[in-house]
């Protein structure tokens, strides 16, 4: 029985192995006991693998679970299987903004050919100015905000005609 | 020795409580720290918000806040006229302007006077003589504080670039108006002078509304070494030591400390006196903190300086033991220096880091979310500066600054440690922030040995990106990761035991 999580962007898959008298699973060939397995809350924590204390820290932020353990702090998700499936070769048909901001400038029309990596937006957030480049080779469908115009984080700026298949 | 974590506020308690009501013209953790100060000393405070901020932090802890208006956030907090009102308003004698927005601000400190009321910070002659870089540069180099040979601007650059070229190379092209990197760049030859000064002139143009921009010589690997002063506005000034500000990115400091690693003594005595003359020749009235820049060679060059209370002044509070804020205040009610030179000493060494959101693997980008968690170090050797809330949005509305650990230790490597583990204690869930990065800076070899210099960041770049964890602590983190989501909870605990070895997860 399995279970599959992102940790920073990565795939992994916890295996449950047994249930008692004490949680045992198994990620990458290695087994691990967890013998308490501490609450389901939020904030800081306490667990204990193989009889050992681990402390961490939690909390849920969207779709994402966020642990902090060592000093670092660790982007978690669960994996959805129907995701999974249709995820290939997607997601390169729109930029989106990485921080909100507001358009500088506009170097492409709707229309144009482009080219990957080539720049098409140049954005202002918090003082700095940035260049957003073209994910893949295309052509510009649309041009979500025009110059001057702000965004939020994550806003779709600019849409690219699909990618012609055998492209 | 633990005793430096608070600034003391007893000291001088035989003077009279100088005003009635303070606003303070800020917000986020200056403002909660100008409370404290104020709170400590018996005098009201009057906060400043705009709507978007109306529960905030440094509100609920003052005794009064006023609403301001504005299209933006930080456009209502840059409204000198609205905030002279609120102070009329409320019956302030005193305004506090904090650092940043209004606080070097030559017309606020005016406007503040001509209203009656108290500008805690020098007058509007001295911003404006220290706000612009040439005019402060000439005045030091005229007091005898060393600055670097430049280059003055002039509408003709290619005369611009021809006097630049008599000084050698590399060269540093600076906005007169600048602040914060912008309008500044790097000239390591002749042929890319005028085109340098021409994209320096339009940027600092864009910021400013000001294109004058000069050339200075460019010191490799500089220190930026600070030193903070009070002056009583009468030609008596004293100075608390020294700070280094060299660990920088995007030109802007990231980790502070006082005193400087590994610096002579009588190096350090020569740019202290310096930076006392210059506060004694301009009549210098409030803290103040005369900048440098020092190269490898031991030379040092007047940099600028600032005529406010500055984001790292806790540094210099925790080794010498006064509370800067209560000293701003004092002077600004004309009852003179808290000390006499011979009287400051220096405690330990502190560490500050500041913490912001933003991503140190994108180029330290800022970064926007929501806190859902915050779990904040306490010990008796560190403040934690914030003004943070659980819950709370992390929007670009403001700086993305959002708290400083300050740590004091007997020694710089006692300081840098207790950081360490400090940064590792802190816990701010639901936006991306630089504090593993700090970590790793701290814990640096180089940092440790005290071999600083403003390039450090992009110098030890490959060294300070986080590593691949190791496979023991991933599954840690996916065990801790997985007890913390209901789906596998479910799985592991719920289904009864003879289905548990049939049916996989599904969504």
């Amino acid at each position: 029985m399995s279970f599959k999580l992102t940790v920073d962007g990565v795939t992994h898959t916890i295996d449950i192995v047994r249930r008692r008298p004490h949680l045992v699973v198994r990620i990458d060939g290695r087994e691990h006991e967890i013998s308490a397995t501490g609450s389901f809350d939020e904030g800081r924590q306490t667990i204990e693998i193989a009889g050992a204390p681990v402390h961490f820290t939690r909390a849920h932020s969207g779709d994402q679970l966020l642990v902090r353990l060592g000093g670092r702090t660790f982007e978690t998700a669960i994996v959805d299987p129907r995701a999974e499936a249709a995820g290939a070769g997607g997601g390169l048909d729109v930029f989106k903004a990485p921080m909100p901001g507001a358009v500088v400038s506009l170097h492409k029309q709707p229309g144009d050919e482009v080219q990957r990596g080539e720049t098409v937006v140049t954005i202002e957030s918090m003082k700095l100015q940035t260049a957003l480049a073209a994910p893949r080779d295309g052509r510009i469908a649309e041009l979500l905000r025009q110059e001057g115009q702000t965004f939020e984080k994550d806003d779709v700026l600019v849409r690219l005609e699909p990618a012609a298949d055998g492209a | 020795m633990n005793r430096r974590t608070d600034p003391q506020t007893t000291a001088t308690a035989a003077k009279t409580v100088p005003f009635r009501k303070v606003l303070i013209a800020n917000r986020g953790e200056i403002a909660c720290r100008v409370i404290r100060t104020l709170r400590a000393m018996g005098i009201a405070s009057v906060a400043i918000h705009h709507r978007v901020e109306a529960n905030a932090r440094h509100v609920r802890m003052a005794d009064e806040a006023v609403e301001i208006t504005g299209d933006t956030p930080v456009a209502a907090h840059l409204d000198a006229a609205q905030i002279i009102a609120a102070a009329k308003q409320t019956g302030a004698d005193a305004i506090h302007p904090g650092y940043g927005f209004l606080s070097e601000n030559a017309k606020f400190a005016k406007a503040v006077a001509d209203a009656g009321i108290v500008f805690i910070g020098p007058d509007a002659a001295t911003i404006e003589l220290m706000g612009d870089k040439i005019s402060a540069r000439n005045f030091a180099e005229k007091h005898g504080v060393p600055v670097a040979p430049s280059v003055m601007p002039t509408g003709d650059l290619k005369a611009f670039a021809a006097a630049a070229e008599k000084i050698g190379f590399p060269m540093l092209i600076k906005a007169a108006a600048g602040g914060g990197g912008k309008g500044m760049s790097i000239v390591r030859s002749a042929k890319d002078m005028a085109e340098a000064a021409r994209i320096a002139s339009s940027e600092a143009m864009r910021y400013f509304g000001d294109g004058r921009v000069y050339a200075e010589v460019y010191v490799e690997k500089p220190r930026h070494i600070e030193v903070q002063v009070l002056g009583d506005g009468k030609g008596g000034a004293i100075h608390l030591y020294e700070r280094e500000c060299s660990v920088q990115r995007r030109f802007q400091k990231i980790i502070e400390e006082a005193p400087a690693a590994n610096l002579p003594a009588k190096l350090r005595d020569a740019i202290c006196r310096s930076a006392v003359d210059l506060a004694k020749a301009s009549n210098y009235k409030n803290a103040g903190t005369v900048e440098f820049i020092l190269g490898a060679d031991g030379r040092y060059f007047f940099l600028e300086m600032n005529t406010r209370l500055q984001v790292e002044h806790p540094v210099t509070e925790m080794i010498t033991g006064l509370d800067l804020v209560k000293a701003q205040i004092e002077i600004a009610a004309e009852q003179g220096l808290p000390l006499a030179q011979k009287d400051v000493g220096i405690d330990g060494h502190a560490i500050e880091c500041r913490i912001c959101a933003e991503d140190p693997a994108r180029d330290f980008m800022p970064e926007t979310g929501q806190l859902r968690y915050l779990g904040v170090p306490e010990a008796p050797w560190l403040r934690f500066e914030n003004a943070l809330d659980s819950g709370q949005k992390i929007t670009a509305d403001f700086d993305p600054m959002l708290a400083k650990l300050v740590v004091h230790g007997e020694t710089r490597d006692e300081a840098a440690s207790r950081s360490v583990e400090a940064l590792h204690e802190l816990a701010l869930l639901g936006v991306k922030t630089n504090t593993d990065y700090l970590a790793r800076v701290l814990d640096h070899d180089a940092f440790r040995a005290g071999e600083l210099h403003t390039g450090f960041v992009p110098q030890h770049a490959g060294e300070l990106a986080a590593g691949e964890p190791d496979a023991q602590t991933l599954d840690t983190v996916l065990i801790a990761a997985a007890l913390g989501f209901r789906e596998f909870h479910d799985l592991a605990f719920d289904v009864p035991e003879p289905h548990a070895s049939i049916g996989g997860w599904r969504n």
